[in-house]
């Protein structure tokens, strides 16, 4: 596995992936976990993202999610993009078009 | 076939109701998950990127028809439609839930299969030949020993927690399709100078972070000695193995730092003290289990070429480069073994749909008494099938986008999940794979470069064998960018060999034009057409490859 990028005060969200179903999800706003990287919530700087992340790590002992953890995005796209391409993959699903999820 | 009996079937079971107290649990919070884990490890359930994953072990590749069937109605109920087979004969569901998956155990227990063992730091699912018990160069039956290694490792108490994963791989042919050199311990069927069959034991072997060829610790060991001595190796591993460094723990690191001669007197040593003792097989044992792996009722055929198949291979083109690419001698005069290959150009290596499954469970209840094997080049097979059939399984198979002619060529490529699966990932596998196969849709070229074996993997844990690739590819992650390095002369026959790295890793589009080039420069450089790939590299060397392929770039 890759190493995780440095995050510093740069746009950032929190990912994770569900206890039931093992799908990928997001923190929202409202400290609510989606599926649409578009409802996730964004923060600037490192010190929002540690805050955002203790919110997530307490779900995660609550067995709502699997592991979250902060992942660098570019805030300017709609939704936001991840950076890294294996986080592109988590959130575009797997690239072999034969394997897609049913739309 | 093995059927399993009232001890396996209460085991499995009971292995499926812990389990599912197990999942209640953790889905309470009595567990937590760092509890859960090795426990869902332990039952094959692993968390990748996008859900979990369920690895299923299928014994030394066999199964029958119902089971096949049975696996694809799980992978409709509980996956999407899909099953992956895999380089340890396995198959893999990449869309299960945590909530399903006891049920899922369930049904699998209903077809006297399951997960267990197919992770974790244990003895896993023993692979063997795909042509075990069919083909022609075969000395005996492979699988005979691999169930006897099956019923003794599951659940073994001492080797539960051993200091890495343990692999074992055997061949019953001197022509080895089962990868031994390159397994923890391979065991090689053969006849000593007073014509009894025993094995040799080849140990440390492996791929990954630090690939090793095996070495042979013993030439000749009686097959009654079997267990005892596979106990007396696992023991000197499990005390002597490192377990302060994962990377170095694998058997494969204890033979190359003590030297295969040290690790050879501590094993005769532990031996010595055990051999005469409840591990050796009484013949009456062995037997028994034989009987299971009967051969199937055949037809009394003649042999020779059978003048159906022969009318059908001189006017139909298309059968005739199958038959060509996809069959075996068979032992038994008039029938053959069909290789049915999951390496569609495009598609993704092993993966087949359900409905897939179930044609050639059909097919194998038509044409090979049920029976169907899975290998580890992600191919399944159908080990019985007669001559006169061929015409037949082929246009039968056809409907189903299962007989591509390309057994053996650069398009019948094994793969990992990669990164579009795998949470240890660098880099995709499968895109790279699809590419590289559609360079080679043209059956004229194709076929005109003969055997050419492409390995890739996804990342240094090897899972697509690419040290032993012909043409090996490792997916690396550089600066935040997939890359790809690529390899060359590997080989995991009976002259197992560790391919050469050939200069810079190259990015995916530059990669699969460098597979081009390779080919094409073997062409122009190759003595004549029965000169393999392997053949070319072995003669001459790394120098023109790397040449052309960095000019080239």
């Amino acid at each position: 596995m890759a190493k995780a990028p440095k995050l510093d005060n740069q746009p950032q969200i929190v990912t994770a992936n569900d206890l039931l179903s093992g799908d990928v999800v997001y923190l929202t706003k409202t400290a609510a976990w989606t599926r649409k990287i578009a409802e996730a919530s964004i923060v600037e700087n490192a010190q929002a993202g540690a805050a955002l992340l203790a919110v997530a790590e307490a779900q995660a002992k609550m067995n709502i999610v699997v592991a979250p953890y902060l992942i660098p995005v570019d805030a300017s796209a709609s939704p936001p993009r991840p950076i890294q391409y294996r986080e592109i993959i988590r959130a575009d699903g797997p690239t072999t078009e034969i394997r897609k999820p049913a739309a | 076939m093995y059927q399993y009996d009232e001890i396996d079937q209460t085991m499995v079971d009971e292995r499926v109701a812990q389990f599912r107290d197990q999942v209640a649990r953790r889905l309470t919070g009595e567990i937590s998950e760092d509890e859960f884990k090795p426990l869902r490890l332990q039952n094959g359930l692993y968390l990748q990127l996008h859900a979990y994953m369920l690895r299923i072990a299928i014994p030394y590749g066999t199964l029958s028809s119902h089971q096949l069937r049975g696996l694809a109605q799980i992978g409709c109920k509980y996956d999407r439609g899909w099953g992956h087979f895999t380089t340890r004969q396995n198959l893999q569901y990449n869309w299960i839930k945590l909530e399903d998956t006891a049920d899922a155990l369930a049904d699998l227990a209903k077809i006297q299969m399951h997960a267990i063992q197919t992770s974790g730091n244990c003895i896993r699912n023993t692979t063997t030949d795909q042509f075990a018990g069919a083909a022609h160069d075969e000395i005996e039956d492979p699988r005979v020993w691999c169930e006897i290694i099956r019923q003794w490792s599951t659940f073994h108490p001492e080797f539960s927690f051993l200091p890495r994963k343990f692999k074992i791989a055997v061949t019953g042919s001197p022509n080895d399709r089962a990868a031994v050199r390159v397994h923890d311990i391979g065991l090689r069927m053969h006849k000593n100078a007073a014509g009894e069959v025993g094995f040799e034991v080849i140990v440390g072997g492996g791929l990954g972070r630090t690939p090793f060829i095996g070495k042979t610790i013993r030439d000749f060991l009686p097959k009654q000695d079997l267990l005892s001595y596979l106990e007396a190796i696992l023991r000197v591993y499990n005390q002597f193995g490192r377990r302060d460094n994962i990377y170095k723990a694998r058997i494969k690191i204890l033979v190359h730092e003590l030297g295969i001669d040290t690790v050879r007197e501590k094993v005769e040593a532990e031996w010595q003290a055990t051999k005469d003792g409840a591990l050796k097989l009484p013949q009456e044992a062995i037997d028994q289990i034989a009987a299971q792996f009967a051969p199937p009722p055949y037809e009394k055929l003649q042999g020779g070429i059978n003048a159906d198949y022969a009318n059908a291979f001189r006017t139909d083109f298309e059968f005739g480069l199958w038959a060509r690419r996809n069959t075996f001698k068979h032992k038994q005069p008039g029938y053959s073994i069909v290789t049915i290959s999951l390496k569609k150009e495009g598609e993704a290596p092993g993966d087949a749909k359900a409905e897939q499954m179930n044609a050639v469970a059909d097919i194998a209840d038509r044409y090979s008494f049920g029976e169907i094997r899975v290998t580890h080049e992600q191919n399944l097979v159908l080990p019985h099938v007669r001559q006169a059939d061929l015409p037949a399984v082929f246009k039968a198979l056809k409907a189903y986008d299962l007989a591509t002619p390309n057994v053996g060529l650069a398009s019948d490529i094994i793969a990992c999940p990669g990164l579009d699966y795998c949470a240890l990932a660098n880099a995709r596998s499968i895109p790279v794979a699809q590419q590289i196969a559609l360079r080679f849709k043209n059956w004229e070229r194709a076929h005109d470069v003969g055997e050419l074996k492409i390995k890739i993997s996804g990342c240094i844990n090897a899972c697509g064998h690419h040290h032993v690739g012909h043409i090996g590819i490792l997916g690396v992650d550089k600066a935040g960018e997939e890359f790809y390095q690529l390899t060359l002369g590997g080989s995991a026959d009976d002259q197992a060999a560790i391919g050469d790295l050939i200069g810079p890793s190259l990015n995916a589009t530059d990669t699969v034009d460098a597979i081009d080039t390779l080919v094409e420069t073997y062409l122009r450089i190759r003595k004549d057409s029965d000169e393999r790939f392997l053949d070319t590299y072995r003669r001459v060397g790394l120098a023109p490859f790397k040449e052309a392929v960095y000019v080239a770039a």
